[in-house]
């Protein structure tokens, strides 16, 4: 039987792009047509859910009637990958309360492949939040992501900084988001639908739509990008390893 | 799967080598076929397409996301219009690299739309790469060579290593004395639309038609090059 897989993506401050993120991932594994099921931890409606509110339940990752939910069902659930948001700043109490569950214990063991994806903000606090993290990934499969989809400019930290902390968790893998035109992910946010649908000019109901192809080029682009970071740090053979990796026909 | 329009791109990395003029005449050319037709200037300055053309013509940029959107949107439109872009040597580089980005000429194809890329022959290095370049990022447009006889007979074919498809179109040389009146904006080419200038000649008008007929004889045999490509192409990668 597959092993199961669960997906952390967070940050400590809100604004960075963190559910951008997981919504990359829920496409990618969408098209590389791995079942996967999310939460989100916005209450009372999150945006992930928004987005893809055929695989989103909104929970509260510290109610333990919600955590059964989520890990209860991690072997039985017909997805085998599941993603969580964690609500902005409840990263590192979300990892404590994985480790006092057991669920970190799991992963250590094998039973269960675990990820974080950490996304980073532009400003130098974020650097102190990766120390914080640190201490409860242990064997994780840890991803750093700087996400310059809102940001032209560059991120404010000193590199010879950022490399002390990046070599604190072993085996860390650094993922960057390129940016994305202002007006492009205002669109996708105004038509309320995955980035795969919109480039495909669909609507949330799947009937054809009226995007402007010039936003719709921009965005498949950018997607491609993205999850061309996706293939390289091979997020696929870790999560879902038997699947074949498909043709992204989703884009391009 | 056939074209039922083009959208013709005419570009050179060069300023002054006739491109607003080949837009004027492509413009005016499927006007007098009875198609409806619309045009788009990227040139600043004078003496531009929108000042001859002004009806037919809309001033476009592509140097902000709503220029491009504005441009691109309308250039992938599927209302069977036919249309014709000047393209300003200054917004060369910039058109084609959100052309490239977004997947202009595949979307076009999506449509039925032929793409075309009418490029100004001139010897320098700069259009021999900018030509290069294009026909790299760009295999799915028809790209075009156009020689402009003013600059001479040779068509420099030999620098830009043509293939035997890539056929040059030749924009004959108009008599001196014939070009001022060409020159003046608003002119028209298309019959019965433009009064006849004050000062031109009974034979000079009939040297201007001349002149007219040349072109268009090579205006049709292009226009069929680009509308049957989708043919060719598929025959070569046997889709």
């Amino acid at each position: 039987m597959a092993r199961p897989a669960v997906i952390l993506v967070g940050a400590d401050k809100g604004g960075v792009g963190k559910t951008t993120v997981a919504r990359t991932l829920l496409d990618y594994f969408g098209a590389h047509h791995t079942p996967t099921r999310a939460f989100d931890t916005e209450s009372p409606r999150g945006t992930l859910k928004r987005f893809h509110p055929e695989i989103t339940e909104v929970v509260d990752v510290n109610e333990v009637a919600d955590q059964m939910k989520i890990f209860d069902t991690l072997g039985s659930a017909p997805a085998k990958v599941t993603v969580i948001d964690v609500r902005a700043g409840l990263l590192s109490s979300t990892l404590q309360a994985l480790n006092d569950i057991g669920f970190l214990e799991s992963a250590k063991k094998g039973q269960i492949t675990f990820a974080v994806f950490h996304i980073l903000g532009p400003s130098i606090a974020s650097l102190d939040e990766i120390a914080e993290t640190s201490r409860f990934v242990g064997d994780a499969n840890y991803y750093l992501v700087k996400n310059f989809i809102n940001n032209t400019s560059f991120f404010e930290w000193d590199p010879t900084t950022y490399d002390s902390y990046f070599k604190e968790i072993k085996g860390a893998e650094e993922i960057t988001i390129p940016k994305l035109n202002e007006m492009a992910c205002e669109q996708v946010e105004v038509a309320g639908v995955p980035y795969v649908s919109f480039v495909a000019n669909k609507s949330l109901k799947g009937e054809p739509a009226n995007y402007s192809f010039v936003l719709r080029g921009y965005v498949r682009h950018w997607l491609g990008n993205v999850w061309s970071e996706f293939d390289r740090v091979k997020l696929i053979d870790l999560v879902a390893p038997k699947m074949d990796n498909s043709v992204r026909q989703a884009v391009g | 799967m056939s074209f039922r329009t083009s959208v013709s791109i005419v570009a050179s990395p060069r300023p002054r080598v006739g491109k607003t003029l080949l837009a004027r005449l492509l413009t005016d050319f499927h006007r007098q076929e009875g198609r409806a037709v619309a045009a788009y200037d990227l040139n600043s300055g004078d003496a531009t397409l929108r000042q001859f053309l002004p009806a037919q013509t809309a001033s476009a940029a592509v140097g902000d996301i709503r220029g491009q959107m504005a441009l691109f949107d309308a250039l992938v439109a599927p209302d069977d219009v036919t249309r014709v872009v000047d393209l300003g040597h200054d917004a060369f580089e910039a058109f084609f690299a959100v052309a490239e980005q977004i997947g202009f000429a595949d979307e076009a194809h999506g449509r039925g739309i032929a793409p075309a890329i009418l490029f100004m022959l001139t010897p320098d290095r700069t259009s021999v790469e900018a030509f290069r370049g294009l026909r790299r990022r760009f295999p799915a447009a028809t790209l075009v060579p156009v020689h402009n006889e003013i600059f001479g007979p040779t068509q420099h074919g030999d620098r830009y290593s043509l293939s035997v498809s890539e056929t040059v179109v030749r924009l004959p040389i108009l008599a001196p004395a014939l070009r001022k009146f060409v020159e003046a904006p608003p002119f028209s080419f298309a019959d019965d639309v433009t009064p006849r200038p004050a000062g031109l000649s009974p034979d000079g008008q009939d040297e201007l038609q001349r002149w007219l007929r040349k072109n268009y004889i090579e205006f049709r045999e292009l226009d069929l090059r680009i509308l049957l490509a989708d043919l060719r192409s598929s025959i070569t990668l046997g889709r």
